[in-house]
């Protein structure tokens, strides 16, 4: 065990110790029709990214060895963006735990499945960046290592953050522009496996989605004031320091670190093989951080604008 | 978020290297089932057993949907550890399959209580808020002390095992068509979990240091002594009476007897001591030697 790990692993532990469980009386029935049926979709929506995917059509020689580069180096960023998916949504399971176990279980049966969800579209990338040359498994600059490498896990078992504070920042805005952006890429996409693995991933995504928001709209309501002033900064703070410092747009990263990963991506596009291209991805967080803004004014939530130095005031 | 600390991510390995572990991951994607649609409830005829025997299923699959809860409440925090120390990809892919299975089985108890009757939310007599009725397993995976193997080994090739154990001993006694298709189909699961553990143990036992063997000594033994023997998975073994109820402590022999899960006294004089012989043959090739335990019904085991 490293240093690091075993500072993180008190940090949990530190985290942990802080909740007063009372697990009985333990709860089952349904407290929300919504979110049972969303774990019930999720039961019966179930796909295997082995079996699921018609791998056996894909041809990566029909594409010059330039483009395969390019799409191995997209679907490689592409998991490094999912797999933090399995540690955020486990730890967010073990909040709502330590939290209650007379309510939320709705939540808990939700949040059982999720990580294995997270856990197939890794792999589903994993297959496809294999199959076009080889998976990255560093990303080429260290912007981008340190970008992607969010504390989420343990943001969700921070007692002092309400957990609509963490639902709303990484559920109804981050989870919110990975949907778009899977569903702009997809739109896009010409190549069947890139469409088939967009497609199904959409489908769970769209659900972890709805999920943030049903979730947002029974709990928020009853959130006093310093609750509520709470999901409005977390919520502009991954907006300002994670989202538009290229959490998941290289064109948000630094200069000195988008390539060569913008033109990598950039050619993908052009092949339809799973990608956007950065104009299409600019209209695309523009429009969801205005979705966002727009939902969470429902509840009297103000997510504030920020201003950005390309993008100009978001 | 400054106040939080950054993990070492990268380089982010997800190429399986362990091929046994990895095949668990890939067949446990195959078996997945729904406790809604996949368990002949139409064959469940609680109106046709006795309100006792009714009662005593009750309880049984109600204490059930307590112990599968701890599997979402506690042990996905293993999760976030093999994440943290970057253990092998196998081990986080499997890990979030074992999780959602727990969560179904879980559910498919509750289910199981509901649709006997009732499902009852606590013990007749309920823990105190100190005492959550709890294995410990959270803590002792967020706790850097504690030795991944020592936990696996208290566990997965403990507290699952006799579990399993108790399940592939009884099943042939579920005569009910509904609760022996669920007996097997959470069965069929629970396989995969403790061939992971074992597999992953057996992997590392070479390097396991008279540290590492002393540490899996302890977790086992506190796990049986302090876990099963205090009754956790069956009353009936619990070495202080507790605060369970005579009814409670009776509802697996009476649901089992009327076919609809559980075990009998006899069951579990013939199951425990079994269990611990085969672990402890099953670990003594790391170096582990377990101590002989003494139990008040069993005798020395």
């Amino acid at each position: 065990m490293s240093e690091t790990s075993d500072q993180l692993l008190r940090g949990f532990q530190a985290q942990e110790k802080r909740f007063l469980e009372r697990r009985f009386p333990l709860r089952f029935a349904p407290e929300s029709p919504a979110l049972r049926e969303l774990y019930s979709q999720a039961k019966g929506l179930r796909w295997n990214p082995e079996t699921d995917i018609a791998w056996s059509r894909f041809d990566p020689f029909a594409y010059a060895p330039a483009v395969r580069e390019a799409a191995r180096l997209v679907w490689s960023r592409r998991a490094w963006g999912t797999y933090p998916g399995l540690a955020e949504n486990t730890a967010l399971l073990i909040r709502f735990c330590l939290e209650s176990g007379a309510a939320g279980m709705d939540a808990k049966l939700f949040l059982s499945f999720r990580p294995a969800e997270e856990a197939k579209h890794l792999e589903a990338c994993l297959l496809f960046a294999t199959r076009l040359g080889g998976y990255e498994s560093t990303p080429s600059h260290a912007a981008l290592a340190r970008t992607s490498n969010q504390p989420f896990a343990q943001m969700a078992l921070d007692p002092d953050l309400p957990v609509e504070a963490v639902v709303a920042a990484l559920g109804c805005l981050d989870d919110q522009l990975d949907l778009n952006l899977c569903l702009g890429h997809l739109q896009h996409s010409r190549d069947e496996t890139a469409r088939q693995i967009l497609r199904l991933a959409a489908g769970d995504k769209q659900r972890h989605v709805l999920f943030a928001w049903t979730l947002l709209a029974q709990r928020l309501p009853r959130l006093d004031g310093n609750g509520r002033a709470a999901v409005a900064d977390t919520a502009r703070d991954v907006l300002e320091r994670v989202i538009l410092a290229g959490y998941r747009n290289t064109w948000l990263l630094p200069r000195e670190a988008r390539e060569p990963l913008l033109a990598a991506e950039a050619l993908t596009a052009e092949h339809g093989l799973g990608a956007s291209t950065e104009a299409q991805e600019q209209a695309i967080v523009r429009a969801t951080v205005a979705q966002v803004r727009e939902r969470l004014a429902v509840w009297d939530i103000a997510l504030p604008h920020v201003d950005h130095p390309e993008l100009g005031r978001v | 978020m400054s106040t939080y600390l950054a993990e070492t991510r990268y380089p982010l390995d997800l190429t399986p290297e362990m091929p046994d572990v990895w095949a668990l991951w890939q067949r446990a994607k195959t078996l997945e089932w729904d406790p809604e649609t996949d368990i002949p409830w139409h064959e469940l005829h609680p109106e046709r057993y006795p309100e006792a025997q009714i009662m005593a299923a009750r309880l049984h699959w109600s204490r059930r949907t307590w112990g599968e809860y701890g599997a979402i409440a506690e042990s996905p925090a293993l999760l976030l550890r093999f994440c943290l120390e970057n253990r092998r990809p196998d081990l986080r892919f499997f890990f979030t399959m074992r999780t959602q299975e727990e969560g179904r089985h879980a559910e498919a108890s509750w289910l199981m209580a509901e649709r006997l009757g009732g499902y009852f939310p606590q013990p007749q007599n309920p823990p105190t808020v100190s005492a959550v009725g709890t294995h410990g397993v959270r803590r002792m995976a967020f706790d850097p002390d504690t030795s991944l193997e020592g936990i696996f080994a208290s566990l997965v090739c403990a507290a699952e095992e006799i579990l399993i154990d108790a399940f592939k001993a009884t099943v042939h006694k579920a005569t009910n068509p509904a609760v022996r298709r669920l007996m097997e189909l959470i069965l069929r699961d629970e396989v995969r979990h403790i061939a992971f553990g074992w597999q992953c143990l057996d992997a590392w036992a070479p390097s396991f240091t008279p540290e590492t063997v002393q540490n899996i000594e302890r977790a086992v033994t506190q796990m049986i002594q302090n876990v099963e023997f205090n009754g956790y998975r069956n009353l009936w073994l619990a070495i202080e009476g507790g605060s369970a109820t005579p009814l409670e402590i009776d509802a697996d022999r009476v649901a089992c007897e009327a076919g609809l899960g559980g075990t009998t006294p006899e069951d579990e004089m013939r199951i425990v001591p079994q269990f611990i012989q085969k672990i402890r043959a099953r670990m003594t090739p790391w170096g582990v030697k377990l101590p002989l335990f003494d139990h008040p019904k069993l005798g020395k085991v």
